[in-house]
C-alpha cells in the first residue's frame, strides 16, 4: 500500500472512468430495486475519504440513508468529519477488518471495499471477513490497483531490496504476490505470468479465489459476480463483486433484466471485465453524438473522425459519463 | 471372480493405531468414557453444562474419578454409574460403533477405550457395576493377540446395589516396556493432571471429582476478558449440519504468558485444542502469524452435537479434522472476529511515539473476567473497544517567573507586604478577567 493515501494524492471527484464505474454501479442497483431488492434500505459500507462522492450518489439517487465511511487514516479525522455530506453519514476512523465483524447481520449490505493499493493480504483478509459475515443479498465490492507492485510495496517482502541497484520486474512481482496471496494462486505459474499486462489476470484470479474461499463454507448460498469492472484514471485499477445469493436472491434476480440489458454486467468472473475507456472528446463532440445515442453497432458520426470501435465504446458509456465544467462559485 | 484377502488383523489395532496418541491422551480417553458414563445416567445437557446456570445441580450427587499412574500399573476407578451388561456384550469391546449403538457424547468413534488399554499395557482386568448388574472382564493382550476370533471373555457379577456406588474400574497392569519407561522418566502424572484442568473445565467439580493419584484436579477455564462500556468481546454463532456452533474472543484478562494465548476448541465442552497458534485456526494465513504483542489475545470456539460423529474432533480428540465443513465454516468466522482484537492489540505499540496508546494499554490491562455463558448471552457482534472520553479539563495552570520588583510594586499598591507571588498572581489575574473580559 502506498504511503500516502490516495485521498491525498487523486482528485476523487474528477476522474471520469471512476466516475463511470460508480454510476453504472448505481445502475445495477436501481435495477436490483426495481427487481425487488430493497435497495434503499441496505446499508452502505465504504471508504468515503474526505470526499464521499459514492456517499453522495447513493445517498441522492437510490435514497440509501444507512451510511458508514471508513478512514484508517487517523490524521485526517477532523477532514472526515468536516467533509460528511449528510447527517445520515456515520463514520468511523478504523481499519475495514474492525468493523466488518460488527456489520448487522439483520441488515442487507452494500460493502465497496474501494482500496487504492496493489493486492495486499490484508485486502484478501477483508473479502474473506466480508464474504463470511454479510447477509444474504449483501452486495460486496472491491476495488484494487493493477499496476505492478512498487518499490515501497516490495520492500514489506524484502526488506534488503535496494532500488538504486535493482529494478523491479516479473521476478519481483512474482514473488510479491506469492508472498500475500500464495494461497489464491494457481501451482506453477511462470515469471512471465506476472508481467506488467498479466497482472490484471493475476489479481482478478485472486479475487475471484478469495471470494470463492469464503463463500464454499456457507453451503446454503453462492457469490453471485455481478461486476468485473477494468478502467484507468491514471492508475490502472481493477473492480470486482456481487452479490450474496440464497435462494430468494436467486429467484429474485432470474425475473430481473439486469443481465439482460446491461452491457457492464459480469455474471462471471471468467469472462473478460468490462473495459471502461473514456475517449477523449469535445463537448462539441458529446453533444452531436449524444443526438445519435444510442446508435448501431456500424454507425460512425460522419462530421468527424471517429472510428466504429470508439464510436461503440462512447455508446456503451455516454449514459454514465459525467462532463465536467469550470464553475466559478 | 477371484477375490484378494482384505480382513482385519488383530496386530493393526495393537502396533498400529496406538501409536498415533500420546500416552497422557489415552488417559483422557479412559476419563472421557467414565464422564460418558455419568452424562448418559444423569442425562446432562452438555448445552446447559456449558450455557446453562453455574454451580451443581443439587438433585445429583458428583461421580468420582480416581486415576493411578505408576510405572507398574494405570488404573481408573469412577462411580460414574457403570456400563450396562448389554452395552459391554454388544459394544463397548467392539472396534467402532454398530449404527443402533448407543453413543455417548465424548466417545464418538468407538476407539478411545480399546486403544488405550492396547496402547498402555499386557493385562486389563475391568469390573463394571450399574446399581442392577455387573461384570468384570479380564485379559492378556498377547493372548488375546494369538486367537483368531474377536471375542473377549466376560463374566456376570451382581450389581452394586446402591447409585453411588455404581461404577467401573479399569487397571492394567504388566505395562510395555516403552509405556513403563516414559512414566519412569517422571512428569506423566502432572501432565495428566496438567491436561485434564484445561481438558474438562465444564464438568470438573460440576459432574465429577476428579483425582489423579490422589491429586484433586481443579478445571482451569479459557480466560475471557471484558471490561464494562470499553471492550466488548466478539461473540458469533451458527448452526450447521446439527452442530451447534458458539464463538467467543476478546482480550484475556490479568497478567498471561505467550503459552496461553491463542484460539481454543471445545467439542461437546471437551477441550480438543488449546491455545493454538498456528495455521489450524488461521494464524499466518488469514490472520497475521502470532507474535507475543497477541499474548492476551483468547478465542474459544465450542461445537456442540448430539451426534458426536458430526463434530470437527478426530479420534484422537487432540486436534481438528480440517476437512470438517462446520470447522471450515467457523474458521473463515474466528478469523473475521480475530482481526480487529489484533489490531487493538497491535495498537499498543504505535509507530508513530507521537500517537498516543495509553488508553489502549489501560484497557488491555483494566479488561475483567467475563464467563463464555454470559458471552455466549449478549447479541452477535463483533469485539468493540471504545476509547474513555478524556475528562474535559475544568483548569490549567498559569505558571510564568516575575520580577521581585514588580511584585513589589504590586505589595506597596495593595498595602500588603507579606503577599506571596502565587498570592499576587491569582489576585492580579482574577482583576484583569474582571476589569477587561466580557462576562459570559
Amino acid at each position: 500500500m502506498s504511503e500516502i493515501g490516495s485521498s491525498c494524492r487523486v482528485q476523487y471527484d474528477l476522474r471520469p472512468a471512476k466516475q463511470v464505474e460508480r454510476r453504472m454501479i448505481v445502475d445495477a442497483l436501481q435495477r436490483l430495486a426495481a427487481a425487488g431488492f430493497p435497495i434503499a434500505d441496505y446499508q452502505y459500507t465504504g471508504f468515503g475519504a474526505i470526499y464521499f462522492v459514492d456517499f453522495i450518489l447513493f445517498h441522492k439517487l437510490l435514497g440509501m440513508s444507512k451510511l458508514l465511511s471508513l478512514e484508517q487514516q487517523t490524521s485526517l479525522a477532523r477532514r472526515v468529519d468536516f467533509n460528511k455530506p449528510f447527517s445520515c453519514v456515520d463514520t468511523k476512523m478504523v481499519p475495514a477488518s474492525s468493523e466488518i465483524p460488527n456489520l448487522s447481520r439483520d441488515t442487507r449490505h452494500i460493502v465497496w471495499l474501494d482500496y487504492d493499493g496493489v493486492l495486499h493480504k490484508n485486502q484478501l483478509s477483508d473479502i474473506q471477513s466480508a464474504a463470511t459475515i454479510l447477509s444474504p443479498g449483501s452486495i460486496l465490492l472491491v476495488t484494487v490497483d493493477v499496476e505492478p507492485p512498487e518499490d515501497y510495496d516490495y520492500k514489506e517482502v524484502d526488506p534488503d531490496f535496494d532500488s538504486s541497484k535493482e529494478v523491479l520486474g516479473p521476478k519481483h512481482w512474482k514473488r510479491y504476490f506469492e508472498y500475500h496471496a500464495s494461497a489464491f494462486l494457481s501451482l506453477g505459474l511462470s515469471e512471465e505470468e506476472f508481467g506488467k499486462s498479466k497482472l490484471v489476470l493475476r489479481s482478478t484470479e485472486i479475487l475471484k479465489a478469495a471470494f470463492t474461499k469464503a463463500i464454499v463454507a456457507r453451503p446454503e448460498l453462492q457469490f453471485l459476480p455481478m461486476f468485473n469492472f477494468f478502467y484507468r484514471d491514471s492508475h490502472r485499477m481493477l473492480s470486482m463483486g456481487g452479490m450474496i445469493e440464497g435462494r430468494t436472491e436467486k429467484r429474485l434476480l432470474r425475473a430481473s433484466t439486469i443481465k439482460d440489458d446491461s452491457v457492464y454486467y459480469r455474471d462471471s468472473f471468467d469472462s473478460p471485465p468490462f473495459e471502461i475507456i473514456v475517449p477523449r472528446l469535445t463537448r462539441k463532440e458529446r453533444l452531436y453524438l449524444d443526438k445519435e445515442m444510442p446508435c448501431s453497432d456500424s454507425w460512425v458520426p460522419k462530421e468527424f473522425d471517429l472510428d466504429a470501435e470508439e464510436t461503440r465504446r462512447y455508446r456503451d458509456i455516454y449514459r454514465f459519463l459525467p462532463a465536467f465544467a469550470e464553475i466559478l462559485l | 471372480m477371484r477375490y484378494a484377502s482384505a480382513e482385519v488383523r488383530k496386530q493393526f489395532f495393537i502396533e498400529m493405531f496406538t501409536r498415533d496418541i500420546s500416552l497422557e491422551d489415552c488417559v483422557l480417553d479412559l476419563i472421557d468414557n467414565s464422564l460418558d458414563s455419568y452424562l448418559l445416567k444423569h442425562q446432562i445437557s452438555i448445552s446447559k453444562l456449558i450455557f446453562g446456570p453455574n454451580g451443581t445441580d443439587p438433585s445429583r450427587q458428583l461421580g468420582t474419578i480416581d486415576v493411578t499412574c505408576s510405572d507398574r500399573q494405570v488404573k481408573v476407578v469412577d462411580t460414574c454409574g457403570g456400563i450396562e451388561r448389554k452395552r459391554a456384550m454388544e459394544d463397548v469391546f467392539c472396534f467402532g460403533h454398530a449404527e443402533d449403538d448407543q453413543i455417548g457424547k465424548l466417545g464418538a468413534y468407538g476407539v478411545g477405550m480399546k486403544r488405550a488399554l492396547f496402547k498402555i499395557g499386557n493385562k486389563f482386568d475391568i469390573v463394571s457395576q450399574t446399581a442392577n448388574e455387573g461384570f468384570e472382564v479380564s485379559f492378556k493382550l498377547d493372548e488375546w493377540a494369538e486367537k483368531k476370533e474377536w471375542k473377549i471373555p466376560i463374566t456376570f457379577i451382581e450389581g452394586a446395589a446402591s447409585e453411588r456406588k455404581a461404577g467401573t474400574s479399569i487397571t492394567i497392569t504388566e505395562l510395555h516396556e516403552e509405556v513403563s519407561l516414559r512414566i519412569k522418566q517422571g512428569g506423566v502424572p502432572n501432565n495428566i493432571l496438567d491436561d485434564a484442568a484445561t481438558t474438562y473445565p465444564f464438568f470438573l467439580d460440576r459432574c465429577v471429582r476428579l483425582q489423579i493419584n490422589g491429586n484433586r484436579v481443579a478445571p482451569r477455564p479459557v480466560q475471557l476478558g471484558e471490561s464494562e462500556g470499553t471492550v466488548r468481546p466478539a461473540h458469533e454463532s451458527f448452526q450447521q449440519d446439527g452442530v451447534k456452533v458458539t464463538l467467543a474472543a476478546s482480550v484475556a484478562p490479568g497478567q498471561r504468558t505467550t503459552e496461553q494465548a491463542g484460539w481454543n476448541v471445545l467439542c461437546n465442552g471437551r477441550a480438543v485444542v488449546s491455545a493454538d497458534k498456528t495455521r489450524l485456526t488461521g494464524w499466518g494465513v488469514e490472520l497475521p502469524a502470532f507474535h507475543t504483542k497477541y499474548t492476551s489475545f483468547v478465542g474459544l470456539a465450542s461445537f456442540e452435537s448430539d451426534d458426536p460423529l458430526s463434530l470437527p474432533w478426530t479420534t484422537t480428540k487432540r486436534n481438528i479434522n480440517q476437512e470438517s465443513s462446520v470447522f471450515i465454516r467457523a474458521k473463515g468466522i474466528m478469523a473475521a472476529m480475530s482481526k480487529p482484537i489484533l489490531t487493538f492489540l497491535n495498537s499498543q505499540y504505535p509507530s508513530d511515539p507521537r500517537v498516543e496508546a495509553g488508553n489502549i494499554r489501560n484497557a488491555v490491562e483494566g479488561v475483567r473476567g467475563v464467563s463464555f455463558r454470559d458471552i455466549a448471552s449478549q447479541p452477535i457482534g463483533g469485539f468493540l473497544f471504545t476509547a474513555s472520553r478524556k475528562k474535559e479539563k475544568k483548569t490549567d495552570w498559569v505558571r510564568f517567573q516575575a520580577s521581585i520588583v514588580s511584585l513589589d510594586k504590586v505589595r506597596r499598591h495593595l498595602r500588603r507586604p507579606s503577599l506571596s507571588p502565587s498570592d499576587i498572581g491569582k489576585l492580579t489575574f482574577a482583576h484583569y478577567v474582571k476589569t477587561e473580559c466580557a462576562a459570559d
